[in-house]
């Protein structure tokens, strides 16, 4: 009985967590599974303020979002597993390893909501010690307060690279330069002037063709690139650094989705293979939902949203605030929407809508 | 359409069906290989890369181990492509007397057939191979068993087939086989008919599907084999792993319990070392028609018997796990050979846990029979 839950939600990030709160607010017995020691998923390391109206939030730092949306679930008795790893869907059963022993739960509803992680890129020197991801320098900075190094060389201009390059300032690193292979700068024009006007130079069209040190990063060699991303000849570079962050963009974290047997689509601008998930999050699998990056690559406003809107329809499946859902769902909906606008959400939008469509196909298929 | 004829029609993208091509070509035969899906999209695309001789019953099955044996030598410098053999010998954990009474009498079966296999009390056996566990009773070790990849294996055999003038038709399924006049004389597919002198059906366990509209009835059904991977490890197992009860399931079923789960599932220890440092960890041996899903009561024996026989590995990553279907045959041995009052049909299937071991040795055969 007491591995008996009416939704198991695999990831206590935005959207794991979001999810669970709107589960168990309507009376849903709600287990959130997460292998990390802490939950939050990366709302715990971003420090900065977050976009949008009031309901998104706006004006709120990550960490602060973070912990209300954890003390909402523990007042709404959802139970978190730490440190537990869901390794596999079978049929109504999810498969978790905790504390070193195998444990089967029986789960009426799974929602998977477990993320991205970040894409790696070779060139040579790429193993070096003080190469590395820009997710893993903001953990260090932002959540353990230790500085990577004191120089650093960020590759990719989205906004993860944008802005954890901004925190290595705050935190007190010097950039030395944010490369971008592409022609143009890949996130908003608010992260990249704040850097700017810091005197970082930001330098497209260039990427990184090696790294150099003994036992360490000591430099990189920069090449210009022409339009077909090959090295312009002469067009090399050296810096002496001590640590490069590599921002290169996130893959949706799929694995259990694909064990469990969902139907797949490839959209580029999501990140990847994603799962089809219908308008209430649910994948071609009955009874399994997913919600946050693992539907696509977006922010954690939308993730929080996904989640919302998964814990609302898996509950609403099992009868738990079944009256209303209907109308807290569009209103979930609605707040995407905006959420999903302007230049850079639009194109979101268009690739969510495009899963939508051809999960409908997907389903008349079926029948 | 043109007409297509060829002497020799391959049913089959794996070990067989590759290995039947190879050999086929290489005698100078003009050979079309049809396989529904992709080369080792199958079996052998979901198995370990056995190739072990002291499994295989004293008699015809252990005579064609051997004969199979001495062709892999060669094919490595044949095939010119990397198939990772790896002639790194074999044991047979034993846990307990009963097991050892039954090696003991198959070991000096394999001696009196020219198989030389030595048994090891638990210490020796442990000097050898030291991930087993200590409470153990010790293990048999035969030199002359290997380890290949098989997904390697079906590419070299169908890479080396090609270059010996093989047409190889990935992605064509055939849909039925033409008889004129009580004779095979071809095969329909989507692409259209192919004309042959010969039909060799080497699908595994989807030939007897394709043989029974002639009014053959095979014997081979799917059992199903699930199985473990671990994370790159650096070098942990040193042999090819079975352990007794593989042999007690597959040769005297009745010796065992049916109730408990370890023997319902038919687990039996198999463990390899692959060349990329992953761990195969297998298997179940179940009757489960033709789902290829794993279950989590198989992956859970396969593990807990795991841990038992090999203590260390209980604290190494599981990365994921698969599951294959191995065409039964209910005597254990598989069916090679002129199909009895249909000429122009030739049957290689029904190898269950052997393909990979008895592939050259069934293809050399069908191809010598075929000149």
């Amino acid at each position: 009985m007491t591995n008996n839950y009416d939704i198991v939600i695999a990831g206590a990030g935005p959207a794991g967590l979001a999810a669970a709160v709107e589960a168990a607010r309507r009376g849903a017995r709600t287990l959130v599974v997460d292998e990390n020691t802490k939950p939050g998923g990366q709302l715990f390391k971003q420090i900065h303020k977050f976009f949008g109206s009031h309901e998104h939030k706006a004006g709120v730092r990550g960490f602060a979002i973070g912990e209300k949306l954890l003390a909402e679930a523990a007042e709404l008795g959802v139970e978190v597993w730490l440190n537990s790893v869901v390794w596999g869907l079978f049929a109504n059963k999810v498969a978790v390893v905790r504390g070193g022993e195998q444990i089967t739960l029986a789960a009426k509803k799974i929602i998977l909501a477990t993320g991205a992680s970040e894409n790696a890129v070779a060139f040579p020197g790429a193993a070096l010690p003080g190469v590395m991801g820009a997710g893993a320098i903001q953990t260090m900075i932002n959540v353990h307060r230790v500085l990577p190094g004191k120089r650093v060389v960020m590759l990719g201009s989205g906004n993860v690279g944008l802005i954890v390059a901004y925190q290595l300032l705050q935190a007190g690193a010097e950039v030395v330069a944010l490369v971008e292979a592409a022609s143009a700068i890949g996130g908003y024009g608010v992260h990249a002037a704040k850097i700017r006007r810091a005197g970082v130079p930001i330098l497209v069209g260039t990427t990184i063709a090696r790294a150099f040190g003994r036992g360490q990063v000591e430099g990189v060699v920069l090449a210009k690139l022409d339009e077909s991303f090959q090295p312009v000849p002469g067009g090399e570079t050296t810096l002496a650094i001590d640590t490069v962050g590599i921002a290169v963009g996130l893959t949706p974290l799929t694995e259990l989705a694909w064990m469990a047997g969902c139907q797949f689509v490839f959209s580029p601008r999501l990140g990847g293979h994603v799962p089809l998930h219908d308008a209430d999050m649910e994948t071609t699998l009955s009874g399994v939902y997913v919600a946050g990056d693992i539907t696509g690559v977006e922010e954690a406003s939308t993730a929080m949203e996904e989640g919302r809107l998964a814990g609302i329809a898996a509950a609403a499946a099992l009868g738990y605030g079944a009256a209303a859902a209907e109308a807290d769902k569009a209103a979930v909906r609605s707040r995407m929407d905006v959420l999903r606008s302007g230049p850079f959400g639009l194109g979101r939008r268009t690739a969510k809508a495009e899963i939508l469509a051809q999960r409908k196909e997907a389903a008349s298929c079926r029948e | 359409m043109n007409k297509q004829t060829f002497d020799i029609a391959v049913i089959g993208g794996g070990v067989i069906g590759t290995a039947v091509a190879y050999y086929a070509a290489k005698a100078g035969r003009s050979v079309v290989l049809l396989e529904k899906d992709h080369i080792a999209a199958g079996t052998s695309g979901a198995c370990d890369g056995f190739i072990i001789m002291q499994s295989k019953n004293p008699g015809p099955h252990l005579e064609l181990a051997m004969e199979s044996a001495a062709l892999y030598r060669d094919l490595v410098a044949e095939l010119d492509y990397d198939i990772e053999y790896q002639p790194k010998g074999g044991m047979i954990i034993i846990e307990n007397d009963t097991q050892a009474a039954l090696m003991q009498s198959h070991v000096a079966k394999q001696a009196a057939s020219g198989l030389k296999v030595d048994i090891l009390p638990i210490d020796e056996a442990r000097r050898r191979e030291l991930a087993l566990a200590p409470d153990l009773w010790g293990a048999t070790y035969c030199a002359a068993d290997a380890q290949v990849n098989p997904v390697r294996l079906a590419q070299g055999f169908s890479r080396a087939a090609r270059r010996h003038g093989a047409d190889l038709r990935p992605g064509t399924a055939v849909t039925g086989l033409i008889a004129d006049r009580g004779r095979v004389c071809g095969v329909t597919t989507a692409a259209g008919d192919i004309y042959c002198q010969y039909v060799v059906a080497a699908a595994g366990i989807w030939t007897p599907g394709l043989v029974r509209p002639l009014g053959l009835d095979l014997p081979i059904k799917p059992r199903r084999g699930q199985i473990l991977v671990t994370e790159p490890l650096p070098p942990t197992i040193r042999h090819v792993l079975l352990c007794a009860c593989y042999l007690v399931a597959k040769y005297r079923p009745q010796d065992l319990d049916p109730i408990e789960r370890h023997n319902r599932l038919g687990v039996g220890l198999a463990v390899e070392q692959t060349a990329d440092g992953g761990l195969l960890i297998g298997s179940t041996r179940e009757f489960a028609g033709f789902d290829r899903a794993t279950t989590l009561a198989g992956l859970e024996a396969v593990a807990a018997h795991a841990r038992r026989l090999l203590p260390a590995l209980a604290s190494v990553n599981i990365i994921r796990s698969f599951a294959g279907l191995r065409p039964y045959t209910p005597d254990g041995l598989p069916v090679i050979g002129p199909a009895a009052d249909i000429p122009g049909l030739i049957i290689a299937a029904g190898h269950e846990g052997d393909g990979i071991a008895l592939s050259p040795v069934t293809g050399r055969r069908i191809a010598d029979l075929l000149k």
